[in-house]
């Protein structure tokens, strides 16, 4: 039994000699320990600034120095702590802050991203530069008006058309439409984008053509429905993009690739469109599934 | 609004029909209403809106970082306006200078340039032309649908660039 206290003394001795002293430390004292441990990293954002209650005032660059150690690690966490704690004038987009919503598109270091999935550059000590999406109207600070990219993507008809839907409602006998495991991958790489918009303002052809030329987010989603196996409004959907403009202002530049947030390719969808628009490519139709 | 109109005509006809305009209520003057369409608000363009607004437009070339994709893409357009200028200038000088090709050559031989020069001049001439035929190639195989992946295309361009600066020092120093 003494061995066993014995034991348990030496036990109690370690714990508290490596983190159980921290426990009955007051909280300011507790405090006063972790700055003393950790000197302040600080880092300096400079971000775009305009206000539209200003409209005299010329677009500007902001700078903000925040300390890294008590700021999350991605460059949306470093502006909610500007916003919190340093400017509260500052106006972006933000809600999911795990990258599915897309709502934090900006262009952080030249490059654009989502500010939720961006890692803060600690290492340099340059200001990392943090624009709104680049070619867009400002409607306030890092807030773009995507009006136009919205009309776009309305504009290629994003839902599921079908020609018997009715016949097979009016026949009596509903009949459920299974499509095979293959069928649906086709749509992989396609679907998951979430039009943040990042790849269209990234590209240059979109910049000089935003009005007529689609842009690679939404030229990719014309594509995930021209190719979906369940869909049957194919050649429609192929003659609206038969004019100069919609598809044909890529160049496949391969911005719109190379900055994508969510690992996806629209080059390669548009390079498919122009290849079914020539008749070079057909789509694949669906098989019945046994 | 048209209730009181209404109201007004109504008693306006009251009047008239009984022949009593001393009561006071003759200061009305009948009104005649028109039915027309609705106004439709005019749609407005994006741009038009925008500018309305006094909405800044936010930098995009200057402050895009330069990357591979987009400079050899940039490189291709500015080469292929280099051949174009190439062709119209000394096509054009050929066929208006009196002198023939190989005469204008000789007097370039006696300025005695020497050997580097001379080649820094045909790289010039030679490096727009490998350029744009190797990119050419490589855009050719982009609309079948390959190469298309961002390492594949990272690839191809460096593959591309040391091939076009090879063959055009292989072409200057011939």
């Amino acid at each position: 039994m003494s061995r066993e206290m014995q034991l348990f003394k030496v036990c109690k001795g370690v714990l508290t000699g490596l983190q159980a002293r921290n426990i009955h430390v007051t909280p300011a004292a507790f405090a006063a320990v972790a700055e003393t441990k950790k000197a302040p990293r600080n880092k300096t954002f400079a971000v775009y600034r305009w206000n539209p209650d200003e409209p005299d005032k010329k677009p500007y660059m902001q700078e903000y120095t925040i300390d890294l150690n008590t700021c999350g690690p991605m460059v949306l966490d470093a502006l909610i702590k500007i916003k919190n704690d340093v400017d509260t004038t500052l106006t972006f987009r933000r809600s999911c802050r795990e990258g599915i919503c897309g709502s934090c598109a900006m262009n952080i270091g030249g490059v654009n991203t989502l500010a939720c999935i961006s890692k803060i550059d600690a290492s340099s000590g340059k200001a990392t530069k943090i624009y709104p999406l680049p070619h867009m109207y400002v409607v306030k600070d890092l807030v773009p008006d995507m009006n136009n990219f919205y009309r776009q993507y309305k504009s290629i008809q994003p839902w599921l058309q079908r020609k018997d839907s009715k016949q097979k409602q009016t026949g009596g006998a509903l009949q459920q439409d299974i499509q095979s495991i293959e069928e649906r991958q086709r749509l992989d790489g396609l679907y998951e984008c979430i039009l943040c918009a990042c790849c269209s303002t990234a590209c240059p052809s979109y910049w000089w053509n935003g009005e007529k030329y689609l842009g690679p987010a939404v030229l990719m989603q014309a594509y995930r429905w021209i190719i979906d196996p369940k869909d049957a409004a194919t050649a429609q959907r192929l003659d609206n993009l038969r004019d100069p403009f919609s598809v044909y202002r890529c160049h496949t530049i391969m911005n719109c690739t190379k900055t994508c947030p969510k690992g996806l390719n629209p080059g390669r969808a548009i390079a498919e469109i122009k290849k079914l628009l020539g008749g070079v490519a057909k789509k694949e139709e669906a098989k019945a599934v046994a | 609004m048209s209730l009181i109109f209404r109201l007004a005509a109504n008693r306006c006809c009251v009047n008239q029909i009984l022949g009593d305009s001393k009561n006071g209520l003759s200061f009305i003057r009948p009104v005649t209403l028109k039915a027309r369409s609705a106004d439709v608000p005019r749609e407005e363009g994006h741009d038009e809106r925008n500018m309305k607004l006094g909405r800044p437009q936010s930098p995009h070339l200057t402050i895009y970082a330069p990357q591979l994709t987009s400079m050899l893409s940039i490189t291709h357009r500015f080469t292929g306006m280099t051949l174009s200028a190439y062709t119209i200038a000394l096509g054009l000088t050929a066929a208006a200078s009196p002198e023939l090709i190989p005469n204008a050559i000789e007097n370039l031989e006696c300025l005695q340039l020497g050997e580097l020069a001379i080649s820094a001049l045909k790289f010039t001439l030679a490096f727009p032309l490998t350029y744009h035929f190797w990119n050419g190639i490589r855009h050719l195989i982009w609309d079948t649908g390959k190469f298309l992946t961002i390492r594949e295309v990272y690839a191809t361009g460096y593959l591309m660039l040391s091939l076009a600066v090879a063959s055009a020092i292989v072409l200057s120093v011939l």
